[in-house]
């Protein structure tokens, strides 16, 4: 149970938070907007430089420079002075894009945490159909623009014709190998892959099937069910899969967080 | 004690600050241009279907249209998983496609979505102040501010609200910052490939010079460049900024125009912008930088036109309505101004100044593609959600007029279901895809999965058919969006046309010729090289009778019992002469099958006039890049890379 309480990220979340704000406490209050002072250092200037050398892939001449930091300048007093006058607080745009940023803040703690294998295989064990491989098979196919000449051949093939001298040309692949379902459709069509969802393994040659070509004669090599694969072969995408769903709770818990330390009174 | 506890929770927040890496979880594959993460191909082996021109609500016209659907939405569509389309109509492709360029218009990106987020108060500019209050009146009024907007950027009439760049930067910044990570997380090496790209929206008085400019690489690279805006600049900044690029970041990049119909003769001059004959310089530029263009989408085909191709029966695809004028419809098309708006034509004048200049400006492949602005990457006759959200479907869309501004003459039966880009590739990443643009080895489609192989050389038989006939195509010619050198004799084109295995059969394969005469003027020619029924189809005064017609126009639906599953055909140019220089393309025609308007009929119940009806039955086509060839000895620059063959 400790255990546990000790890796809860909330948990982590709130003693890193209790550490700077006595960080903070100590240190004194950032410049607050109300200073009349406005310090352009060296670090200001490099990152104005440096931004405007990331855009237009060369550093910024002299006059470039003066003409930036100029500009950024006029940025920061109206700023300050936009704050002052509380601009911020009735524009809607502003709202949402703090409120965006704040839940950019929550979101990324669940960004950049790295889940262990237990937390992963846990997640795989719960969603084990979003990581379901599907089915897939491997099969050689004879083509046959009309359904007697496909059953014409099927009967050569019984009495056993040699497969590699029938049918009629098709630019599609005569055989597949571990074939998605998808890469099945793709290639030879729904009708096809529905087709031969519906057949069993075996050595014989089976059909003929419809396809939007026309017919086929399949012989099924091989098909293996889907299954879901050892978390080794998948991690990254159940960690995709796990992160995203995450995100939504961190930044949902982060709200409530903050929302439990207000009082809200709702005028009846 | 409330107060601390705030702070507590508060300076807990900032604690995650100092991880703020939003790419994590991204593998590194996932974030590059994908080469060496999966195995690849020895040739290209099948193509891969996108649409290299998606907008979302990113878009400033999309997001004033009435789009709520944003990048991630859009990725997720495309990639195959259902999503609710803004008007409320659950939305899923019944096949996904393998990539999405999302192009959204680089000026003011995301300014729309800004303004209408904006309380009235502040909105000070009487000109936004109205769009705004039309906004804000329902989908109607959106679509009428967003008319008139256009119409305005058209005119450069644009309140400096939206156009001031060092205003938007700071936006842009962090939309195309938040798109780029998105981008990662949705690409797949083998799966689904997310292409990171912008729409360029050039349009000086309504004449439409607009371009998708498509990236190769992954979020770390285009990271270090902002979309370049299209409003008082011209191409050659465009192409001055890809330049930059490369350059600079060692990433790659290109450009593809689109909708050169509605651009008033501007998209394909024969001179330089602006007048006085073109030079190589400019021709060389534009080749190297706009290796493909955008051929057929929504508003309208570009391929070709009945004033310039009187004897081509089939010229006259998507362009009803489009050849009326410019984009807002503020001036009316001339038909000399045709010439400089067609695929064939552009095609024709590139080989005229290659003769002149040395340089051909206009050596491109062609796509289809959708523009469709509702973040839904919908390209087939029963899917068609509509240009944008104004016109998801419902009963109203196909009668209704759908001109932008005032002007007369389009109405929603004009627009195409918009069309999808083949591109033939070893495996399906970043890299693949862009380089398969980039030497041209691309198709265009108007909307049906029809699979299209084209090589040219001199010594293809029918006989390669028997065997491996793609190496064989490979290692003894180029595939579509090559070039060869003449050899004296004549080029032999080894073409296989496949149908849609989910779709209609297929009519014929077309050869379309250009090439420049002795006298030096360029001549285009359609020769029908295969057809189904051959036999049954014998020619009649040298043309080939119409395949028949099996729709049924109350029920929207048809058979395959005409037509044919493949077309196959090693067909030697006979009108080839030595010193010609040439192009060839290959057109493949379906048999004919219903468009929008009739499903729509049939789900709403709605009344289409006879002549809707008429043009609401169509066949549709897949436009190969062309192949070229030219007098020897060779031009004194070629401006298309090497063409790969194996690896």
């Amino acid at each position: 149970m400790i255990r546990n309480w000790a890796r809860d990220p909330l948990v982590h979340f709130l003693i890193a938070g209790a550490l700077l704000f006595v960080l903070f406490a100590w240190r004194g209050e950032e410049p607050d907007p109300d200073s009349r002072t406005i310090a352009v250092d060296r670090e200001v200037q490099a990152s104005i430089a440096l931004q405007f050398e990331t855009m237009m892939q060369r550093p910024p001449t002299d006059a470039e420079l003066d003409g930036l930091i100029e500009r950024w300048l006029r940025d920061e007093v109206l700023c300050r002075e936009a704050l002052r006058l509380g601009l911020d607080r009735d524009d809607a745009v502003v709202r949402r894009r703090l409120a965006k940023k704040m839940d950019a803040l929550a979101s990324a703690q669940a960004e950049t945490a790295v889940p262990s294998d237990t937390e992963l295989r846990e997640w795989l064990a719960a969603h084990p159909q979003r990581f379901a491989r599907g089915a897939s098979v491997g099969f050689d196919q004879l083509y046959f623009a009309d359904e007697e000449a496909a059953r014409a051949a099927q009967a050569q093939l019984r009495r056993g014709a040699d497969w590699q001298g029938l049918g009629e040309p098709l630019s599609v692949p005569v055989s597949r190998d571990k074939a998605s379902l998808r890469v099945v459709t793709d290639r030879y069509g729904r009708q096809f892959a529905a087709a031969i969802a519906g057949l069993e393994p075996g050595e014989a040659w089976q059909g003929p099937v419809p396809s939007g070509f026309g017919w086929h004669l399949v012989r099924l090599r091989a098909r293996e069910e889907g299954a879901v694969p050892p978390l080794a072969a998948i991690r990254g995408e159940v960690e995709d899969d796990w992160r995203g769903a995450t995100i939504a709770g961190r930044t949902e818990a982060a709200y409530r967080l903050l929302r439990d330390a207000y009082r809200v009174e709702i005028a009846e | 004690m409330h107060r601390i506890i705030t702070g507590l929770a508060w300076a807990s927040l900032v604690a995650v600050l100092g991880g703020c890496g939003a790419d994590a979880g991204v593998t590194e594959a996932q974030s590059g241009d994908g080469s060496g993460a999966i195995e690849l191909a020895e040739f290209p082996d099948r193509p891969y279907w996108g649409d290299t021109h998606l907008h979302t609500d990113n878009s400033i016209d999309a997001f004033g249209f009435g789009v709520r659907l944003g990048p991630e939405e859009a990725l997720q569509f495309a990639s195959g998983r259902e999503v609710t389309a803004t008007t409320g109509l659950a939305a899923q492709l019944d096949r996904p496609l393998d990539f999405l360029v999302i192009a959204d218009h680089s000026d003011a990106l995301g300014a729309t979505r800004r303004l209408y987020d904006a309380p009235r108060i502040l909105v000070r500019d009487p000109t936004l102040r109205r769009w705004y209050d039309m906004m804000h009146e329902g989908p109607q009024g959106s679509q009428r501010a967003i008319a008139e907007l256009i119409t305005a950027a058209s005119n450069d009439e644009l309140p400096a609200a939206l156009t001031d760049p060092e205003r938007q930067r700071e936006a842009t910044r962090t939309i195309w910052d938040a798109h780029l990570a998105m981008l990662d997380r949705y690409n797949r090496p083998g799966e689904f490939t997310a292409l990171a790209g912008f729409e360029y929206t050039l349009m000086p008085d309504g004449n439409n010079l607009h371009r998708v400019v498509m990236f190769r690489d992954g979020s770390a690279t285009t990271g270090k460049v902002l979309p370049y805006p299209g409003i008082d600049t011209e191409a050659e900044g465009l192409w001055d900024y890809m330049a930059a690029y490369e350059k600079g970041t060692g990433g790659q990049v290109l450009a593809i125009p689109h909708n050169s119909n509605l651009s008033n003769g501007l998209m394909f001059e024969l001179t330089m912008p602006g007048g006085g004959p073109m030079t190589a310089e400019y021709a060389r530029k534009r080749a190297r930088w706009e290796p493909v263009v955008e051929a057929t989408q929504i508003k309208g085909d570009s391929e070709a036109h009945p004033f310039m191709s009187p004897n081509d029966e089939f010229a006259g695809f998507g362009v009803t309505g489009w050849e009326l004028g410019n984009l807002p419809l503020t001036a009316a098309t001339t038909p000399e101004m045709q010439r400089g708006n067609y695929v064939r034509e552009a095609l024709k004048r590139g080989l005229s100044i290659e003769q002149r200049t040395g340089a051909n400006p206009y050596a491109f492949g062609l796509v289809g593609s959708t523009d469709s602005h509702t973040g839904l990457a919908t390209g087939d006759e029963d899917n068609f959600f509509g240009k944008h959200t104004g016109n998801e479907p419902g009963p109203d869309r196909a009668m209704a007029p759908q001109n932008l501004g005032t002007s007369e003459g389009r109405f929603g039966w004009h627009y195409l279901a918009g069309g999808y880009a083949a591109a033939w590739a070893r495996g399906n990443t970043r890299a693949e895809i862009f380089d398969a643009f980039r030497r041209r080895e691309v198709y265009a489609t108007t909307g049906p999965r029809m699979v299209l192989r084209v090589f040219a050389g001199f010594d293809f038989t029918a006989a390669d058919w028997r065997g491996d006939w793609v190496r064989a195509g490979y290692n003894r010619g180029v595939p579509m969006g090559g070039e060869l050198s003449a050899t004296g004799r004549a080029p032999v084109l080894m073409i296989s046309a496949l149908k849609d295995p989910d779709g209609a059969n297929l009519d014929r394969v077309q050869v379309v010729k250009g090439w420049v005469d002795e006298t030096g003027e360029a001549q285009e020619r359609v020769y029908d090289v295969v057809w189904s029924d051959m036999a049954e189809r014998a020619r009649v005064g040298g043309r080939v009778p119409a395949v028949g017609d099996t729709v049924d126009r109350a029920r929207a639906s048809y058979s395959n019992t005409i037509g044919a599953a493949e077309l196959r055909a090693a067909w030697t140019d006979p009108d080839y002469e030595a010193s010609q220089r040439a192009f060839y393309y290959v057109r493949v025609l379906e048999i004919p099958t219903p468009r929008w308007p009739l499903f729509d009929r049939l789900r709403f119940g709605i009344e289409l006039s006879d002549e809707v009806v008429e043009s609401s039955v169509a066949q549709e086509r897949a436009y190969s890049s062309p192949i070229w060839i030219r007098p020897s000895p060779m031009s004194p620059r070629s401006t298309a890379p090497a063409i790969m063959v194996g690896s």
